[in-house]
Formats: C-alpha cells, sequence, structure tokens
C-alpha cells in the first residue's frame, strides 16, 4: 500500500515541482507606448529584473493611440495584457491589481504617495496600490528661440500673461511670415492650463464638476480669437473632428509657430530632434487666475485579468525602487514620481542646458500651479477627466469653425459633459 | 500478405486506415454494378449515408450547413450583439456589466431633452447633423459617379488605342486600401500640399487654401476623391453591361443612318439601364457606409459611420451610454440600408419579369 502510496506520488509531486518552477519564471506580457525613449530604458532594465526574479516580460511598443482607443476595450474583453503603461490613472481603476499584498507599502506611500491617489477609486476611501508613477508630467510651452531673435522680438519674461506672449507671437509670426505663432495638442488636458490661468475652476466648491463658468468663458473667447487672427494654426485643433487627438509637435519640430503648448515629456522627444534651432521651456503664463499647468503623469500598473499577479507585482516593484526610478529619470530626461528623488535631486548627467533649464522649468510649474490653480490637481485626480479632455476639443472647435457660436458651443458643452460623465 | 502489405506500405498507419474506411463502406452500401462504380460507393459512403438520412431534398441545406454557420457567426452575431447594446446601457461591452436600457438610448438618440441629466440634449444634434451632412453627401456623390462611371465605360468601351491601359488606369483606384487613399490625398490637399502650392505657384491664389478645413472644400474633396476611388468599379459593371447588348441592334441602325447620339439615346441607355439600377443602387449603399476614406483624410463633416464610430468610445474614452446610442444609431442606418436593398431588389425583379 506504502509503495503504491509512494509512487503515486511521485508524479504530483514532479507536477507540483512543475508548477513552482513555472511560477518561478513566470513571462508577463508588457504593453508599452513611449512619447521619447521611455519603453527603450525600461527595456534595458529588464535583464536585471530576470536576474533578480527569474520573470521574464515580453514588452510590446506600441503608439499611445492604442493605449488611449483600445485598451480598456481590451479589458473588457479579457485581452488585456499583465502590465501595461497607461495615462487615464483614475479612469481605468476597475482594472486594476491591487499591489498591496505584494509589495512594501511603507517604501510606496513614502515616495509615492502624492501621486497614488489619482489611481484611486473616487470617494477617498480606496487605499490600494496600483501602479509606479513613471515620472510627473506638467504642461508647458516651449518656445522657438531663434524665431525670437531672427525677428528682433523680446521674449516676455517670467510672470507674462497669455496675452503679453499672444502680442509677442503675433509679432513674431507677422516679421517672419510664419503659418501661426502658437499650437496646441488638441486636448482639453493641454488647454486646462491656459484656462486656469484666465481663471476657470472646473469644480465647484462641493467638488463637482462645472465646466463653463465665467473663467472658462473669458478663455474660450480668447481662444477662438486667436484661430479667427491666425495666431493659431489652422492644422490645429480646427483640422480635427469630435473627440479626436491631435499632436501638435510636428508643427513646432518643423519650424512652423515659434510656440508649442505642450508638456514636459516632450524635452527628450525635443532634445534628440531638434538640432536647426534654439528652444526653450518658459514658465506657464499667468492671468488673472493664477499661472495654470496641469500635472499629470503615465503609470505603470497591473491589471486585475492577469494569471501572474506575483510576477506583474514584482515588476512593478522592481521598477518603482529608487535605483531604477533615478535610472529612468536620468535617462528619459523626466520628472521623476519619486518624492525621495524629488528632495534629493536626479542627476541628469550630460543633459544639454536646454534640458537641465527646462526640467527645472516644469518642475517649478508644478510648484507654481499647486499655489495658484489648485483645481489642476483636483482635475488630474477626477477620474472622468479623459471624457472630458474629449469633450471640450468637439465644441470649442465648431466654435472655431464658426459651426456654432461661441456661446452656443459652451451651452452644449456644459450639457454634453453632464451627460457623459452621468452614470 | 500482411507483411507484403507492410512493406508496402512501410511503417505508415494511414493506409490501414484507410482500407478500414472502405471496409466500413463496403459493409454499409453494400454496392453493386461495375468495379469503378462499386468503389466509388465505397469511397462515398459517408455522402451516400448523409442522403439517406437527410433525403434528396435535404442534402443541399447540409452542404450549406457549414457555409451558414460560418456566415451566421461572422454576419448575424454582430448584429445580435449591437441589438443587444441598442437595448442595454452601460460602459463595458460585456452584457453581464450592461443593464436593461428598453428604448432609452432611443430617446438619448433623438430627443431633445436629456433623460439623464434634464439638460437639453446633444446627441440628437450630432446625429442629425451627421444625417444632414450624409445626405448632402450622398445627394452628390452618387449621381457624380454614377453619371462619370457611364462616361469612362462608353469611352473604354470604344475601340480606342491603349483600351486595356486606360481600363487599367481607371480600374486602379479600386485596388488602393481606402487609407492610402485618404493619406495620398492628404499629402495633396494639406495647406502646404501639392495643390496649394502649385496654385500659389501659378499666381492663382494668394495664399494655400484650407481644402480640407473649410466647411465648403471638406465637402467638396470628400465627393471627389470618394469618387475617384470607387469609379473603377462601377465602370467595370456598365463596361459588362455594355458589352451584353446585342451587336446586331447597332450594325441594323448603322444600316438605317442612325446618328450615334440616337443609338445612345435609344438602344445603348434602355438597354444599359438594368445594369444601371443595380450600379446606382449599390453607389448609394456604398456611399451611405462612407468611412475609411473620409477618415483617413480627417475631413470637417461627420458622416453617419463616423458618428457611429465615435460615440460607440472606439475612439478616445467610453462614456456612460456611448455604446449604446451608437449601436441604436447603427440600427436605424442598418434599417435605411435595409430599406434600399429592398428598393434594389424590387426593382431587379420588375426588370426581370418584363
Amino acid at each position: 500500500m506504502k509503495s503504491t502510496l509512494k509512487l503515486a506520488s511521485l508524479p504530483i509531486a514532479a507536477l507540483l515541482a512543475g508548477t513552482l518552477s513555472a511560477q518561478a519564471n513566470d513571462e508577463i506580457s508588457f504593453l508599452c507606448y513611449q512619447d521619447g525613449t521611455e519603453c527603450d530604458v525600461i527595456a534595458q532594465m529588464l535583464p536585471a529584473f530576470t536576474a533578480a526574479t527569474g520573470h521574464t516580460v515580453a514588452m510590446d511598443i506600441v503608439g499611445y493611440d492604442i493605449i488611449r482607443d483600445q485598451l480598456e476595450n481590451q479589458l473588457q474583453s479579457g485581452a488585456a495584457p499583465d502590465v501595461a503603461r497607461v495615462t487615464n490613472l483614475g479612469g481605468l481603476n476597475p482594472y486594476y491589481l491591487d499591489l498591496t499584498p505584494y509589495v512594501d507599502t511603507a517604501f510606496w506611500e513614502e515616495n509615492y504617495g502624492a501621486t497614488l491617489a489619482w489611481m484611486r477609486a473616487a470617494g477617498g476611501t480606496d487605499q490600494g496600490i496600483y501602479g509606479w508613477p513613471t515620472q510627473l508630467t506638467v504642461t508647458g510651452p516651449y518656445v522657438n528661440v531663434s524665431m525670437f531673435e531672427d525677428a528682433g522680438v523680446d521674449m516676455p519674461g517670467d510672470g507674462a500673461t497669455w496675452l503679453d506672449w499672444a502680442d509677442a507671437l503675433t509679432q513674431v509670426r507677422d516679421t517672419l511670415g510664419l503659418t501661426a505663432g502658437l499650437a496646441m495638442d488638441r486636448t482639453a488636458h493641454r488647454v486646462a492650463g491656459p484656462a486656469f490661468s484666465f481663471g476657470a475652476q472646473f469644480f465647484d466648491d462641493a467638488g463637482q464638476p462645472i465646466f463653463v463658468d465665467d473663467g472658462f468663458r473669458s478663455f474660450a473667447e480668447t481662444f477662438v480669437e486667436w484661430h479667427r487672427t491666425g495666431l493659431m494654426p489652422a492644422e490645429g485643433w480646427p483640422a480635427g473632428s469630435g473627440t479626436q487627438y491631435r499632436n501638435a509637435a510636428p508643427l513646432f519640430l518643423s519650424g512652423e509657430v515659434a510656440m508649442l503648448m505642450s508638456g514636459s515629456w516632450m524635452i527628450n522627444n525635443f532634445a534628440t530632434n531638434i538640432t536647426d534651432f534654439d528652444w526653450r521651456a518658459v514658465p506657464a503664463p499667468c492671468g488673472p487666475g493664477g499661472c495654470g499647468a496641469m500635472p499629470g503623469g503615465a503609470a505603470i500598473v497591473a491589471f486585475n485579468s492577469t494569471d501572474k499577479p506575483e510576477a506583474a507585482a514584482a515588476f512593478i516593484d522592481f521598477l518603482a525602487q529608487t535605483e531604477q526610478a533615478a535610472s529612468f529619470a536620468s535617462q528619459t530626461l523626466n520628472i521623476p514620481a519619486h518624492q525621495g528623488l524629488q528632495a534629493s535631486g536626479v542627476d541628469y548627467g550630460d543633459a544639454s542646458p536646454e534640458v537641465s533649464a527646462a526640467l527645472r522649468v516644469f518642475a517649478q510649474n508644478a510648484v507654481t500651479a499647486a499655489q495658484t490653480t489648485p483645481q489642476a490637481y483636483t482635475f488630474q485626480g477626477y477620474a472622468k477627466n479623459f471624457v472630458i479632455y474629449g469633450v471640450v476639443p468637439d465644441y470649442l472647435t465648431r466654435a472655431i469653425t464658426g459651426e456654432m457660436t461661441l456661446d452656443e458651443a459652451l451651452a452644449a458643452m456644459d450639457a454634453d459633459i453632464a451627460a457623459q460623465i452621468a452614470e | 500478405m500482411l507483411d507484403a502489405l507492410q512493406n508496402a506500405f512501410g511503417n505508415s498507419g494511414w493506409p490501414y486506415a484507410f482500407l478500414v474506411y472502405l471496409a466500413i463502406g463496403w459493409a454499409i452500401t453494400r454496392p453493386t454494378g461495375p468495379l469503378f462504380g462499386r468503389f466509388m460507393s465505397m469511397l462515398g459512403w459517408p455522402l451516400e449515408m448523409a442522403q439517406r438520412l437527410a433525403g434528396s431534398t435535404g442534402l443541399p441545406y447540409l452542404f450549406l450547413l457549414p457555409n451558414m454557420l460560418i456566415f451566421g457567426l461572422f454576419t448575424f452575431a454582430p448584429f445580435f450583439i449591437n441589438m443587444g447594446f441598442s437595448v442595454t446601457e452601460g460602459q463595458s461591452i460585456n452584457f453581464e456589466s450592461r443593464d436593461w436600457a428598453g428604448a432609452d438610448n432611443l430617446r438619448r438618440l433623438l430627443s431633445e431633452t436629456s433623460i439623464d441629466t434634464g439638460m437639453a440634449n446633444q446627441e440628437d444634434d450630432k446625429f442629425l447633423s451627421a444625417v444632414a451632412s450624409t445626405f448632402v453627401f450622398v445627394i452628390f456623390q452618387v449621381p457624380i459617379m454614377v453619371f462619370f462611371a457611364l462616361c469612362t465605360a462608353l469611352a473604354l468601351n470604344r475601340k480606342i488605342v491603349g483600351r486595356g491601359f486606360w481600363r487599367s488606369v481607371f480600374f486602379y483606384p479600386v485596388m488602393l486600401s481606402p487609407v492610402v487613399v485618404g493619406f495620398l490625398w492628404t499629402l495633396i490637399l494639406k495647406r502646404q500640399g501639392v495643390l496649394s502650392l502649385t496654385l500659389l505657384d501659378w499666381g492663382w491664389i494668394d495664399e494655400p487654401v484650407q481644402w480640407l478645413t473649410d466647411p465648403f472644400w471638406t465637402m467638396f474633396w470628400s465627393i471627389f476623391v470618394y469618387t475617384w476611388a470607387h469609379l473603377g468599379f462601377y465602370m467595370l459593371i456598365l463596361l459588362a453591361g455594355l458589352q451584353a447588348i446585342p451587336k446586331d441592334l447597332y450594325e441594323a441602325a448603322r444600316m438605317d443612318g442612325t446618328s450615334e447620339f440616337r443609338m445612345l439615346r435609344r438602344i445603348t441607355l434602355p438597354l444599359l439601364m438594368p445594369t444601371m439600377l443595380v450600379v446606382f443602387v449599390l453607389a448609394l449603399i456604398k456611399a451611405f457606409q462612407a468611412f475609411e476614406e473620409l477618415y483617413a483624410m480627417n475631413v470637417r463633416w461627420t458622416s453617419l459611420v463616423a458618428y457611429i464610430f465615435e460615440t460607440s468610445g472606439l475612439r478616445g474614452q467610453p462614456t456612460a451610454n456611448g455604446l449604446g446610442i451608437a449601436a441604436t444609431a447603427s440600427l436605424l442606418v442598418a434599417l435605411v440600408l435595409v430599406v434600399l436593398s429592398l428598393i434594389q431588389i424590387w426593382l431587379s425583379g420588375r426588370e426581370a419579369r418584363r
């Protein structure tokens, strides 16, 4: 009998050993997008992760559109990767794997406490840890310095308003015969900062979204006017339709505009690709409402549909450690979300003066925005902000192209946002 | 004997399986008659069995079954899923996470006041605007394309030099991917594109024209590009229709001294009318579904399909009720297409009965 049991236990033991060894060497799928070299830098870290844990990572680098437009459907249909780099931090919360059981929560809270809340469910009771904020991004403008010099126009200094910049950019455009002076990515995320500067609040005292107020109306009037006068290009916002996102960086890279309203995530891209003119990041322009800039960032998250939660959590925890976070920030020229690194500073190595200056400017933008337009941080933590990002361009564009009056567009925008965010 | 067979077939198992198959066939069919016929009966015993079971009238349906299953899976299943979306609400694409909504999505699509917020509803404006724009597109694009397809077919039906080459030239755009067509024309039509720069060089315009942004020009170029991309297909159908007209009719007319124009009016067009009808209805259905080229070109108006695509959340962020509203809109469009198809079937039948 005993020998029979022994014999029977052999294959079971072998099976268990196989299962255990499989658990120790899981392969996780990772969907990654990059603005510059973020995924490439993470790819260089993978051998160290495998050496440390035995797990491997199958990384798939895709365009941002895939993450923005397709990932949620993949999650709903059970075809999602184990891990992905996302920007809709609050909106994807129902699909996140809570990493709390797998990581040192004290370390995470100490170093990422300020940004972890952006990934949590609304209501304030959720204390889960859902992903590694790869960087802290801040919106702000980039300027083609060479154009200002060629045009003989003085660049507005610190504390300049959007109207000061509009005047200067109009002079540059007229002098050099440019297509336009100012370009901006077609998403409400980019107009949010300027709108805050004009006094838009976005939320009432009770924390409920109130999109169109006097400040936003004032900004919208100016924004439409900038298009009417040709300060902003027809290839930008008016060329898009519906909720479509349009990247305006190519207009800046090709020297068609003198200013681009974008964000800190483009520093590495510009440092690599701009070779024929001098560029500079300038402080977020101000207005009656403050000097508005939108904070934000991307995060690497694991999904609760994964069948390898330990490996997925181990991967994210590995990347979040101070050594990897410092290396990532240094190589991708990003502002780290790691608070310890923010305090101690990141060694950006042989970064060019433009890059170092740009990083300082954007870091200061984040601080100024927190002081003068705190609603920016509320908006970033709002779980349905991505819905608003799409609705606003739709109606603002119609006002720009004359399909609607601005009053009609703003009324429609208010009503549509209310309908879209209604449960 | 067995060794000989084994040597002949080597160590492969399939010859034995085949022999067993034939043996079963012999046992079931008990064939009689010539040797070849008997062999074929043994070989085709599954079909004979199927025929015995299904009867001679049922056998065609048995053959159609695999096709119907695949057709049903990829055609009817999405249709029923779409119907499911239209009567449920929620952001998820999983039915288990969607609540029953009845006709709420229809109200969200068409009512003046939002049933969710009590504020002015925007979806009806967006939907009706897409309907109006699509009608404008269809009303101009279809007749223009059918007219030019007819002219081209008439020209290429004549004995002209390089006829094969010209037929290829006009058919070539049909083979291009819609996305390629869109990007190709975007290069031509964008602000700094070939067209604006050429016209600037010639001094015909003072500054680049926003061909794809200006409300008039964006519709004009949508119609132009869509016609350019699809004309070849309809030209080919009309060409086949032209070649089916008996030549002796033309010979008889020429002997009577009939002019070319009169032959066109009295022989060609009347006899081509059934084909024209098919082309017209097909073009109409296709124009209602216009999307890919227009999407790739980033035109400034929203077609019905683009509205459905946008509202469903396939681009951008899915919204609370977007999928249900888009599914309802798509069913309304499908209804229009069904009516058009029925008209085509009725007209074709009427022509055939004559």
